[in-house]
């Protein structure tokens, strides 16, 4: 409150305290409060006891003189009545003392006409001092309302002070030409303004930026005629931190009603609109996304979609709060989504997989990756579903031009590898030393195209143990008759497979020339295990002929072994052995599992 | 579109597009002592058949340019021709049986010539 000037204290004082004796005087006699009669008898008894004084110490030539003050003193302190009263008692105490029964008239005539002046002048002295005395009161009683009145003022001015400091909003008071006049303490505070000084008298409107500015000089204008305005807008403060304001401008009436001054009140809401700016992108977010994005309720009913939604599914125009999460789907899928999908969503926390959803206007089925999470309430109460939903219907797209791809692609793998075999057969046809070398070849190369259909067939990723040795086997004997399978499902990696492949060929065409396969009743197993678990997991891969003819060890390792201990051994990062027991050739494969194959899970 | 010593009913027609493989199965086939027909189509495959009807068996590829693939032709041949030996080789997937024509056999390719060899005999003699 440096604005509003306060009453200096000293004045105060001065008005509470009489100034002089005369005031000092009168003051402890209207405190005295003394009741009537006694007043009455305290003037009889000093009146009487100046009589006595009179006739004992004073001549008669001074009758009196001492009875002039004592009346002026009654009259003052005790008021007029009392004063009165003495004046006529002095007077008959004045006769009484000076008269002698021996004189005809008690007293000569010149003393009566003395005691009757006496008399004249002192009631006329008594009246004076009982106003005198009145008027002092009355004087009195003014300056203790005055004092009253102006203490009241201060409180009042002390609250409002307060109030004014108190508050966390910006108020200020502006002249008419919207120049700063006043600010409030809190206000100074959140404008980060240290001393007022600095910004008394400079205009209000220029610490608006963009649009602020002219909302501002408008509500200027408008509180000049009256009106009240209130807008939002962007200010920094003193010290330049950038702040959002809501402002209320109104007029503040001078003496005559009309506006004199103008009040403007800012508040700080730059918290406030940081978190509705907050919210407000994550409404974008959703709005705009190209997913569809939909929520409903834990009944199914639907309180959301985005328009990306709305155009995947055709729903424009339509009314979505009727609709529910099974309407979406096609009827064959409505259960899924009741009995799986939701359920999945409370226990788990999410679900998520390809689902069609239903086109609303052509029924047509929308291939889409679902994926379904739990709405809460700001307890972390379940209230509904939310899903972020894909459009897959590209991706299916995608992936089935991959499939025809990956089939066009073994295709001319497959005629390159018939183009070589034709090649290389007629390069060494007619060369008897080479007939064998060159059906060997044209095997091999048949045996790396059924590689490549296993892996086709998979996408190039993987290859199906089983799969791989039915394909490389089967050529050679009857599979579950002369070749057993046994063992785990496990898919190989594709940089082992086309080896893998190809030995499983050379241990066939190996065991069709020399081995089980070469008579009626042989059997080849060829038997696979994992061993141990997690990192250390071991695959282990048996072939073991039984019932071939007896087994001869061969005079030269050939390329085929090569084939099979060497280049197995070096794909699968493993040991690769062949032994050729009496009874039948044992290969033996082990390898790390996770450098043979893909590991699912655990 | 060449033609070799006739020796009795050995006589076998290859349709292949691929001219670097239709040489090698024609001197493969002439090597094991047939006498071998060969086209590139099946418009010339059908020509040929109708000229010698002692075709006993047919070998064809099945993406071939011109108005029919090697499937077709198989059917056809079938139809006009039910006694011939069908082989249908294709570096693409397998053919279902139920697309190919009866007693005709699917083989991928590359195969094994010699095995087809073995094949092709045991069964034009049954």
């Amino acid at each position: 409150m440096r604005q509003v000037a306060c009453p200096p204290l000293d004045a105060l004082m001065i008005r509470t305290q009489p100034a002089r004796f005369f005031d000092r005087i009168v003051a402890w006699s209207l405190q005295l409060q003394l009741p009537g009669a006694v007043r009455y008898l305290i003037a009889t008894a000093l009146v009487v006891a100046i009589g006595w004084g009179r006739v004992l110490f004073v001549p008669d030539t001074l009758p009196w003189l001492l009875f002039i003050p004592a009346t002026i003193g009654i009259a003052l302190v005790m008021g007029k009545g009392p004063g009165l009263f003495a004046a006529v008692l002095s007077t008959a105490t004045g006769i009484v003392s000076l008269g002698t029964l021996l004189h005809p008239t008690w007293v000569p005539r010149q003393h009566w006409v003395a005691a009757s002046l006496f008399l004249i002048v002192m009631l006329g002295l008594v009246m004076l001092t009982a106003e005198l005395r009145e008027s002092l009161r009355r004087a009195r009683r003014l300056n203790e309302e005055l004092v009253e009145s102006e203490r009241q003022a201060v409180d009042r001015q002390a609250f409002l002070s307060s109030v004014l400091a108190s508050s966390t909003d910006c108020i200020k008071v502006l002249d008419l030409n919207g120049k700063l006049t006043f600010m409030s303490e809190g206000g100074q505070r959140v404008m980060e303004i240290s001393d007022f000084n600095e910004v008394a008298g400079c205009p209000w409107p220029d610490f608006w930026q963009d649009d602020g500015n002219g909302e501002a000089k408008n509500a200027v204008e408008a509180a000049k005629r009256g009106e009240t305005r209130s807008f939002i807008g962007k200010a920094d403060t003193y010290r330049g931190t950038p702040k959002w304001w809501h402002v209320a401008v109104s007029p503040i009436p001078g003496p005559d009603g009309r506006p004199d001054r103008i009040l403007s009140v800012s508040r700080d809401i730059t918290n406030l609109r940081a978190s509705e700016e907050e919210r407000d992108r994550f409404v974008r977010l959703a709005e705009n996304s190209t997913d569809f994005i939909g929520m409903a309720r834990t009944d199914g009913s639907v309180f959301y979609v985005n328009d990306a939604a709305k155009r995947l599914v055709g729903l424009d125009g339509t009314d979505i709060t009727q609709l529910t999460i099974a309407d979406f789907f096609p009827p064959e899928q409505v259960a899924t989504v009741m009995r799986e999908v939701l359920p999945a969503v409370e226990r788990d926390g999410q679900w998520a997989g390809e689902l069609d959803f239903r086109h609303f206007q052509s029924g047509e089925l929308i291939p889409v990756l679902y994926s379904v999470f739990p709405v809460t309430d700001t307890t972390g109460a379940l209230i509904g579903y939310g899903t972020v939903t894909r459009d897959f219907r590209e991706r299916r797209r995608a992936e089935d031009d991959m499939r025809l791809m990956n089939g066009e692609l073994a295709h001319r793998l497959k005629n390159v590898l018939a183009v070589v075999q034709s090649v290389a057969a007629q390069t060494l046809r007619g060369i008897p030393e080479a007939e064998a070398a060159s059906q060997s070849l044209s095997a091999r190369l048949v045996a790396l195209g059924a590689a490549t259909d296993v892996l086709t067939g998979t996408s190039w990723r993987s290859a199906d143990l089983r799969e791989l040795a039915t394909r490389a086997l089967s050529p050679h004997g009857r599979i579950g008759e002369r070749i057993l399978l046994s063992g785990p499902r496990v898919t190989l990696k594709p940089e082992v497979t086309v080896a893998f492949a190809l030995a499983l060929h050379e241990l066939a065409t190996n065991a069709a020339k020399y081995g089980a396969l070469s008579n009626e009743t042989g059997v080849v197993t060829l038997a696979w295990s994992i061993d141990g678990g997690g990192a250390d997991a071991t695959l282990a891969v048996y072939w073991r002929e039984n019932g071939g003819p007896p087994v001869t060890l061969p005079e030269r390792k050939g390329f085929g072994s090569v084939l099979i201990e060497r280049s197995l051994r070096s794909y699968f990062s493993g040991k690769a052995a062949t032994e050729y027991r009496p009874e039948g050739l044992v290969f033996e494969l082990q390898a790390r599992l996770r450098d043979a194959a893909i590991v699912i899970g655990n | 579109m060449g033609q070799r010593t006739p020796i009795g009913s050995r006589t076998i027609l290859i349709v292949e597009d691929e001219a670097l493989v239709r040489f090698d199965l024609v001197d493969f086939f002439t090597d094991a002592g047939w006498r071998v027909f060969d086209a590139e189509d099946a418009d010339q495959a059908i020509a040929i058949l109708d000229r010698h009807k002692e075709i006993r068996a047919v070998l064809t590829d099945v993406q071939m340019p011109g108005s029919m693939d090697g499937v077709k032709l198989a059917h056809y041949v079938r139809e006009r021709f039910p006694p011939t030996v069908l082989f249908i080789v294709s570096g693409n997937a397998p053919i279902p049986e139920s697309e190919l024509p009866e007693r005709a056999r699917f083989l991928p390719k590359p195969f094994d010539s010699h095995k087809l060899l073995r094949q092709i005999e045991s069964m034009a003699q049954a």
